[in-house]
């Protein structure tokens, strides 16, 4: 646990005022070759069969249920633009191998970035601590997992010379000074990460992955008599180099340019509870924060979530589908396989206004006697899986977005979204709109910005009263979901839907009821 | 693997090593950070272990400059035989970027006046932690969590960590700095069955450079409970304007959009509301922060900042006008002015002299913000907002918890209707903030 609030929600290059801390947080690099078939480990440092099968025996040999371990080569780069020029070039490498042993719901966990035999015995004695029983089986052989292919490229960014990556942010700073005289600073970054991952486990599973994720984006300040505002944009996900077109880059660059713009006119938001309608696509962060989080079994075994009595009853109206999903093509939070070795999945939380499914790790899924949902995920090899989201999103209704805004009559319609949190045992929670409008009788008017938006889970899957037939993903690469200190790439979706009442967090003390 | 040339060496000679080898590359200057962590980590649920983690880490993070191009990057891997390939890509990489005539080490002036003083980061004691007093720690703090939890309670857990780390950063133009420093922190989080499906959730915790500066651990553990048990009963209720009190511990959440925009970058790139308000008001006479290095044993004291400047004592706010900016070596070049530092240390602001039991008593109607949810500030043009979970308090009397609410301003107005200071600075984080109380918000609800 760290002081930090848990289970904050952070769109990295949206947030508002966060660009000091954007930067220091990415990485960039160049080089080391990613071979893209198997055995990487093997080749390099010599883990083979007959290791792994050693480590877990030390692991487990003070008893336990299962170990596993978790072999990670991370490389990432980081490319900056300011000033027209690119001249910020940051990068890491990240190299390990992280050791767990569970008993029951109990983990012990150790981890080091030296892959010799003696230093891996060592750790897997540290994990072992958790127990204190006669030894279990670490397994007598493993067999390699089948999974599927969510993002199948070549996935070598560190094969692209770093110089051909320099023209994706000249052109983006090109055209969105371009775009408006009123432009007065543009900030542009290209973010490319390359992670290799293999999991051995002592009930004899091996499975690997090589995942690929990154993000290109523009940040814009736009000058106005004397006024300023700022707005960014990304796009990415788990997407080789080829994604990054000339219309991608004007699609940054004109939403970037064109979002800055429009907050010259926008008006301070009213305060109090209104009819909020979700515009389609990144306001899914919605999900994410008022059910989501809720529903990851970790929250629910231990009875704190809001939703730890609710499986199997109704919680929204029979139209509302709420899914989680690993296999997504692309997106941000696909994973073929989890990081503990159980294959990407999709779950269904919320089938036909009933909840169905809480997201599983192995440990959960034991825990309610289910199979695991393919939710055990992990920053990195210095900590341990838990469960956490990928992609989710809501399925779309019958009716047109035009319907749903007219329906809402007077409230505020959300276009983008910064960042979101959520208290898991009262289902309370908050998302802060960078863009939106006002809906003054049932149409469009003036934009507004810089508001938190709060409502209660539960609560607010009950006032899902319309939603449209447009389902649209978020096609960002920025996104981090953020639990007890660790991070994790996560996407969401949206259809335009219609929640009856949230609380609008303006500064107008008029709370403007429909 | 293992390679004859590679001999593990201290740090000083391997950061020798690092730059003789970057200057043979190509570089003209380089600076070289190496650092180690050890950290341990024990949670409690239950009465028993729920997570034990140990582990050291190690990071080599090289910054070159090459003809006024830069570039840096971090490895785990300490072999010289791994690191000639390592150094030579890093100096590869900057002569791909743009000339940036701005983009060079500080000027060795900056480096002058070594602080020598010993800040008392690094617990002597450290290496005495044991298991068992780990274990003892968070099961103590458990104890006293469900004791005063009692039958309210879903779920309590528990946490004792600690670290000790290590770091020595060398520049090619003469700067040195090393810094060694423990950590120890425990913290106690309670869910808590309230009304239907509510469970309120709170925590506790405190951290140190010292293992003695640690309050009791009951005291960390009945806290948890006793923040918990007060958020029975929280609602959500109509909008209102009134004071509100900020409380010590959280208050860091809302000033840091003061000071982001403080930096050299955000000004240098037009998206600071406060470029243009040096030495001018922006909030009332009692707003005041310090960043103050040389707190002994404070978890944000320092010898150095990140360029390699001595640390220095500094007022970034006096009554309420802005002092000094954070402008690091960078971003002073392209702006063309003195570097003052980017980075901050320990926040103090001056506390006051009543208790926030007694300003309550004076206050008709005012509500105590005990904790934050969401939120964000915009650096550029100072609006911000947030949700808060609180008390609502008539006359010093305790009326309702409310929850599912929001405060929303511009940084430009709320600091002015800052009206006291308590006088209870929090005192285990680096932002050692006391409570204060804003005249006049409005606090958005039904």
């Amino acid at each position: 646990m760290k002081s930090i609030p848990r289970r904050k929600f952070i769109y990295g290059t949206a947030l508002a005022g966060g660009t000091l801390f954007l930067i220091p947080a990415l990485k960039a690099c160049k080089f080391l070759d990613t071979q893209s078939s198997g055995n990487y480990f093997l080749k390099e440092f010599g883990i083979d069969e007959t290791l792994c099968r050693k480590l877990l025996e030390k692991a487990l040999s003070k008893g336990g249920d299962f170990a596993d371990l978790y072999f990670e080569y991370t490389v990432s780069n980081y490319l900056g633009l300011e000033d027209g020029k690119v001249n910020q070039s940051y990068g890491d490498i990240s190299l390990g191998v992280g050791i767990r042993t569970v008993k029951g719901d109990q983990t012990g966990y150790g981890f080091t970035q030296d892959l010799t035999e003696e230093s891996m015995m060592s750790v897997a004695a540290t994990a072992a601590t958790i127990s204190d029983l006669n030894a279990a089986s670490g397994g007598s052989s493993f067999s390699l997992l089948k999974t599927g292919n969510y993002y199948p490229v070549p996935a070598d960014f560190n094969g692209i010379p770093g110089k051909s990556k320099l023209p994706l942010l000249q052109n983006i700073n090109e055209k969105c000074f371009a775009l408006s005289p009123e432009i007065v600073k543009v900030s542009a970054g290209f973010a490319s990460e390359t992670k290799r991952i293999m999991i051995f486990t002592s009930d004899g599973i091996q499975a690997e992955d090589l995942l690929p994720s990154g993000y290109l984006y523009a940040s814009v300040v736009a000058e106005r008599n004397g006024k300023r505002e700022q707005s960014s944009w990304n796009l990415g996900g788990r997407r080789d180099f080829s994604f990054y077109t000339d219309n991608v880059i004007d699609e940054i660059a004109a939403k970037s340019v064109s979002d800055a713009l429009k907050l010259f006119d926008a008006i301070q938001p009213p305060a109090g509870e209104m009819p909020v309608v979700l515009g389609p696509g990144v306001t899914g962060v919605l999900l994410h924060e008022a059910i989501g989080h809720g529903m990851e079994a970790d929250f629910n075994r231990k009875k704190t979530s809001t939703y730890s009595t609710m499986l199997g009853k109704k919680v929204a109206e029979p139209f509302v589908n709420i899914i989680d999903d690993g296999t997504n093509m692309n997106l941000s939070g696909s994973i073929n396989v989890d990081d503990e070795g159980t294959p990407g999945k999709k779950t269904v939380l919320v089938e036909n206004g009933i909840l169905t499914s809480y997201l599983h790790d192995k440990i959960s899924a034991k825990h309610y006697g289910v199979e695991p949902t393919g939710n055990g995920r992990r920053q990195d090899f210095q900590n341990y899986p838990m469960p956490r989201m990928r992609n989710t999103y809501m399925l779309g209704g019958s009716a047109s977005a035009e319907d749903v805004i007219k329906e809402a009559g007077n409230g505020i319609y959300v276009e983008n979204v910064s960042n979101g949190q959520v208290n898991i045992g009262e289902g309370d929670f908050a998302f802060y709109v960078s863009q939106g409008r006002m809906i003054e009788n049932g149409k469009l008017t003036a934009p507004i910005k810089d508001v938190n938006i709060m409502g209660n889970g539960p609560k607010m899957l009950t006032n899902i009263i319309l939603a449209a037939n447009d389902l649209e993903m978020f096609l960002g690469g920025g996104g981090q979901c953020g639990k007890n200190g660790q991070g994790v790439p996560v996407s969401f979706g949206m259809p335009t839907c219609l929640v009856k009442s949230l609380t609008v967090g303006g500064t107008q003390q008029k709370g403007g009821k429909s | 693997m293992i390679n004859k040339k590679d001999q593990q060496l201290a740090f000083p000679e391997l950061a020798e090593w690092v730059i003789a080898r970057t200057r043979k590359a190509g570089a003209n200057d380089c600076r070289v950070s190496l650092s180690k962590r050890r950290l341990v980590e024990i949670n409690y649920r239950d009465h028993k272990p729920d997570v034990i983690k140990e582990a050291t880490t190690q990071s080599l993070y090289l910054e070159v400059f090459v003809n006024n191009r830069h570039a840096g990057q971090s490895t785990p891997d300490f072999r010289q035989s791994t690191l000639e390939g390592f150094i030579n890509d890093v100096v590869e990489s900057a002569g791909i970027m743009e000339e940036d005539p701005f983009r060079t080490l500080p000027d060795p002036k900056y480096y002058e006046g070594k602080i020598i003083t010993d800040l008392q980061l690094s617990d002597p004691g450290y290496n005495q932690m044991t298991p068992e007093n780990r274990h003892t720690m968070a099961k103590t703090v458990e104890d006293a969590c469900l004791s005063r939890g009692g039958d309210k309670v879903i779920s309590v857990e528990t946490g004792e960590n600690d670290e000790f780390s290590e770091e020595y950063i060398k520049s090619s133009n003469g700067f040195e700095g090393s810094t060694k420093s423990t950590y120890y922190r425990v913290s106690a989080s309670m869910t808590a069955q309230d009304k239907g499906d509510r469970h309120p959730e709170s925590y506790s915790y405190a951290a140190c450079r010292y293992m003695s500066d640690l309050p009791s651990l009951q005291e960390v553990g009945t806290e948890a409970a006793a923040r918990t048990l007060d958020l029975m009963g929280c609602k959500k209720i109509p909008t209102v304007t009134l004071p509100i009190i900020i409380e010590n511990r959280g208050a860091s959440r809302v000033l840091s959009g003061l000071l982001s925009p403080m930096s050299g970058s955000s000004i240098q790139q037009k998206r600071s509301f406060l470029a243009d308000k040096k030495g001018k008001p922006i909030g009332s006479k009692l707003l005041t922060i310090k960043d103050d290095p040389f707190l002994p044993r404070g978890l944000g004291s320092k010898y150095y900042d990140g360029d390699g400047f001595p640390a220095r004592k500094r007022d970034l706010l006096t009554e309420g006008a802005v002092n000094e900016f954070l402008i690091d070596w960078y971003y002073s070049r392209k702006l063309g002015w003195e570097p003052t530092s980017g980075s901050i240390s320990n926040l103090i602001v001056p506390p006051g002299t009543r208790s926030v039991e007694e300003i309550i008593k004076d206050l008709k109607r005012c509500i105590l913000i005990t904790g934050f949810i969401g939120g964000n500030s915009n650096s550029t043009t100072g609006d911000f907002s947030v949700g808060i979970i609180g008390k609502m308090f008539e006359k010093g009397q305790f009326v309702q918890n409310v929850a599912e609410m929001n405060i929303a301003d511009n940084h430009l107005n709320f600091w002015n209707k800052l009206v006291e200071v308590a006088d209870d600075p929090w005192i285990y984080s680096q932002a050692r903030l006391p409570s204060l109380v804003i005249d006049n918000v409005v606090v958005a609800g039904i």
